[in-house]
């Protein structure tokens, strides 16, 4: 059977226009039909088919011309009141494959921060954009602040370590740093988003190309989901860039987070949904004492219960964050101290309730959901891991500190 | 604390080997699979680096650890008539699983069946003598199977207390001194072809519940009509191959019925302790290993410019890890004490009511907080968390199905409130 998902895990459609919707549709008939109807084959050969279902999501469909405005070729979703549309259309992406989400919440959130209202940087946009929308598919990671180094005292961005450094020479700038770690496809990318510090203390975040000189990627990393997000390690040997490829302005780090919580949201929340529509028909299926289908069975309904709650609670926090963030003047911008404590706030919380869904559902599976073949411990390796690189190190603290720190005054907690 | 062997244990109740197991064991561990366990996971088909890891822990030419439960005079080690059976064994699962709890089950549930008939009271001599050579005499690592799931549900055959085995759809029968099975089984540990002998839950009249038709019967893997299926694609636990099993028209002696109508239901009904006890030595032994690689990090690595094990906030975290730890262990060493207590006048024998529901429960609760702590570990490692090179994410992975097998978490929170609540019509 299959399942009407928007009926189920209802949401405040108003806050998403007609254009935004069919827009969302047009994504979801695409996780259906390349995605999720061809799964295995899709995980057997991540390495030819990613590139190709990106393609058809990102230039076909368009989903890489949301964030640029009009004057750019771009379908001029970049303003903050388009943000419970985007995350609609994350959710779906999500559902299908959060590597592909991540790839894309990457590229949305990076550029959000140059193209976005009232902050767009018309430099940046003019020496970007045109390598962005290129025929050939090509994407961007981000360098974020976190676990520093025993013994070396680095620059810090609300606690976490920023270990790239930055520096003006002539009419460019100087990027510097050792075995960095990237949110995710360090090995792909070819636009690197790296929050760096200057001598003086003060973070910005530089763009660099990957195919610069002096930029080096490391070995492959194995990690525990998004499979098809292949990461290393970047280090910077003295990398030049042109001087306006840097933004330093108060809160552009803080966008990029508040961006890559929504986003991420929804990616996690379209994984859960589809996982929850394998265990519906599991536990319609699956009869257990004998012969009592596992969800008349109380106790098996309590766990059920407990998947669809975690869900729709997420759903719904993560559209009050997007329509906060769509009227952002009123609490001073999306990199500002109110919506980015609500955004690592809501993010955190989405991640644990996405990832709680998923063990608890798992428990009604047994091996089931362990096996490749059903597809459900890929949601859960997936979320897992985009749930681990968002905290950045230190597990939940750094949120817990900025919610301190908004919540009480704190004046010197981990700052 | 210097070591994570400071973790608590209840030092009274240590078996007199312990410490010797436990340094060979360790040695083993640090030489055969730590250096390799990174690349366990690529090597989940062909077991090309995890096949010689294994053959120095249970073949004669390492450990020999595969003939432990056999009586001396058939060349094992006697463990089935010691009094610290449970107590060892549970050394034994946590130092492997320490090192990869992939390779723990895949080891100890070679000695599962076997518990059926070389554990004292029950101790089958005709079968014991039959099958000691395969296991005693061998170089190399022999693998055996309990072949229990199959494919309309493995919780419910394991609810024998309930359902007295009346979903098992692989049949017995008699035919004159031979017993023919019939039948598909579903995710054995050590199947796809790498057990020599399975132990096989069946039914010999489809449909019964009477207890006295339930049987376990020993298959040899060559037997003709045995045929398993290719590994499947897992998660995590790499080095466990599981497949699908199928008998067709296979004929066994009549003698490798275990032991017959009624002590077949009742052995069986014993091995549940013996998976959940060593269910939580994987885990503890998990943890232990998760104690070393988060020790590194929150040592090496900083938050605030403070090692993050000095930062209050992240103490508080990686404390609560720790404790979470220390009285796992003290459970699942109290978990296998219960199981060791079934020979004395306080002890309860291995099948009660009490025995079943308390070994699960201390095997649901530790399955539990593994889950969430391996989790919380992860995060603390943030960007590193899913990093292979750490360790701790391989482990996420491999411990989530001990909280799913063995009939699953739900049926252990049922025999908890049957036994502790009286509950009469759950
Ligand atoms: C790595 C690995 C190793 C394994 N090793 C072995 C092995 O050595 N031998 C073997 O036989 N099998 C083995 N299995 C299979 C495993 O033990 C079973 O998957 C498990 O017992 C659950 O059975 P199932 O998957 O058929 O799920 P089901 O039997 O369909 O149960 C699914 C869920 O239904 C619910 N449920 C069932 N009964 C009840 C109830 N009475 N009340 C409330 N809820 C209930 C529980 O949530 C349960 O988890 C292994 C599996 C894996 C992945």
């Amino acid at each position: 059977m299959s399942v009407d998902l928007d009926k189920l895990f209802i949401y405040p459609k108003h806050w998403v226009d007609e254009d935004a919707r069919s827009f969302s549709t047009t994504i979801r008939q695409w996780a259906d039909k390349e995605i999720i109807s061809d799964r295995l084959n899709y995980q057997q050969n991540y390495t030819l088919l990613f590139p190709e279902k990106c393609r058809k999501l990102g230039i076909d469909i368009g989903l890489k011309r949301l964030v640029l405005s009009e004057k750019y070729d771009g379908y001029g979703w970049n303003s903050p009141s388009y943000a419970p549309a985007i995350l609609t259309a994350f959710t779906e992406i999500g559902r299908g494959d959060a590597s592909i989400g991540l790839a894309n919440a990457l590229d949305y959130a990076i550029f959000a921060t140059i193209t976005m209202h009232p902050n767009i940087k018309d430099d940046l946009c003019d020496a970007l954009a045109p390598l962005y929308l290129s025929d050939k598919l090509k994407t961007s990671t981000a360098i974020l602040p976190g676990a520093g180094i025993n013994d070396r005292k680095t620059p810090l961005f609300r606690g976490m370590s920023v270990l790239a450094g930055i520096a003006a020479d002539d009419n460019e700038y100087v990027v510097s740093g050792e075995n960095l770690r990237p949110f995710g496809f360090g090995k792909a990318s070819d636009l690197l988003c790296v929050v760096c510090a200057q001598s003086s203390g003060k973070i910005c975040l530089a763009f660099v190309p990957a195919d610069i000189s002096g930029v080096k990627k490391g070995l492959p990393i194995k990690q525990t989901g998004l499979d098809a997000s292949e990461n290393t390690d970047i280090s910077f040997e003295s990398v030049r860039i042109p001087k306006e490829y840097i933004i330093s302005r108060d809160g552009a780090v803080e966008e990029l987070y508040v961006w890559l919580n929504l986003l991420l949201g929804g990616v996690s929340i379209g994984a859960a949904m589809n996982f929850f529509e394998i265990l519906t028909e599991w536990a319609q299926s699956r009869t257990i004492k004998g012969g009592i289908p596992m969800k008349e069975n109380p106790l098996c309904a309590s766990v059920l219960a407990t998947v669809a709650q975690e869900i729709t609670c997420a759903r719904l926090l993560c559209y009050s964050l997007s329509q906060i963030m769509a009227d952002p003047l009123a609490l001073r911008g999306i990199g500002g101290e109110s919506i980015y404590t609500i955004a690592r706030m809501i993010g955190s919380s989405v991640q644990d309730s996405a990832l709680n869904a998923l063990n608890r559902g798992m428990e009604l599976m047994g091996s089931a959901g362990y096996a490749r073949e059903w597809h459900v411990e890929k949601h859960w390796r997936d979320i897992k891991t985009v749930q681990s690189s968002l905290c950045g190190v230190a597990a939940d603290i750094p949120v817990k500190m900025d919610i301190a720190r908004f919540f009480y005054d704190c004046k010197e907690v981990c700052s | 604390m210097k070591h994570f062997d400071d973790f608590s244990r209840p030092l009274e109740y240590i078996s007199p080997m312990d410490k010797h197991l436990r340094t060979v064991i360790r040695k083993w561990a640090d030489e055969e699979v730590l250096p390799f366990r990174r690349r366990f996971d690529e090597d989940w088909k062909e077991h090309k680096l995890i096949e010689p890891a294994f053959d120095k822990l249970m073949g004669n030419k390492g450990l020999g650890l595969q003939k432990a439960l056999f009586p001396e005079e058939l060349g094992g080690w006697g463990l089935g008539h010691s009094d610290s059976t449970f107590m060892t064994s549970y050394a034994l699962s946590e130092e492997v699983g320490r090192a990869d709890t992939g390779m723990a089950v895949a080891f100890l549930v070679t000695l599962w069946p076997l518990t059926t008939i070389l554990i004292e009271p029950h101790v089958n001599w005709r079968l014991a003598k039959e099958f000691a050579p395969m296991f005693c005499n061998s170089d190399c690592a022999v693998f055996s199977a309990l072949t229990m799931t199959e494919p309309q549900g493995g919780a419910d055959i394991e609810n024998i207390g309930l359902l007295g085995g009346k979903t098992l759809r692989t049949t017995a029968r008699l035919d004159g001194d031979e017993w023919v099975i019939n039948g598909h089984k579903l995710w054995p540990t050590n199947s796809a072809g790498v057990s020599k002998l399975f132990g096989v839950p069946c039914t010999t009249k489809l449909g019964s519940s009477d207890l006295d038709d339930f049987a376990i019967i020993f298959v040899p893997t060559d037997t003709k009509g045995v045929s398993e299926g290719n590994p499947y694609e897992k998660a995590g636990m790499a080095a466990d191959k599981n497949s699908d099993i199928w008998f067709e028209d296979v004929r066994v002696p009549s003698w490798y019925r275990a032991h017959g109508p009624v002590l077949d239901a009742q052995t069986f009904v014993e091995v549940i302790p013996w998976g959940q006890v060593a269910s939580c030595g994987f885990l503890t032994g998990a943890m232990l290993n998760l104690y070393e690689r988060l020790y590194e990090f929150v040592s090496t690595r900083t938050y605030c410019n403070r090692t993050l094990k000095e930062n209050d906030a992240v103490a508080g975290v990686i404390g609560r890890i720790a404790g979470d730890i220390d009285i796992c262990r003290i459970l699942g060493h109290e978990a296998a004490r219960i199981g060791d207590r079934r020979n004395m006048p306080f002890g309860n024998e291995l099948g009660s009511e009490e025995t079943i529901a308390k070994i699960r429960n201390i095997k649901d609760f530790i399955s539990d907080k593994s889950v969430e702590i391996f989790g919380r570990a992860m995060d603390v490692l943030g960007a590193y968390g899913p990093d292979r090179e750490w360790d701790i994410e391989k482990h996420w992975r491999d411990v989530k199905i001990i909280q799913l097998w063995m009939g699953g978490k739900q049926l252990c929170q049922m025999e908890a409130a049957r036994y502790f609540f009286n509950c009469k019509t759950l």
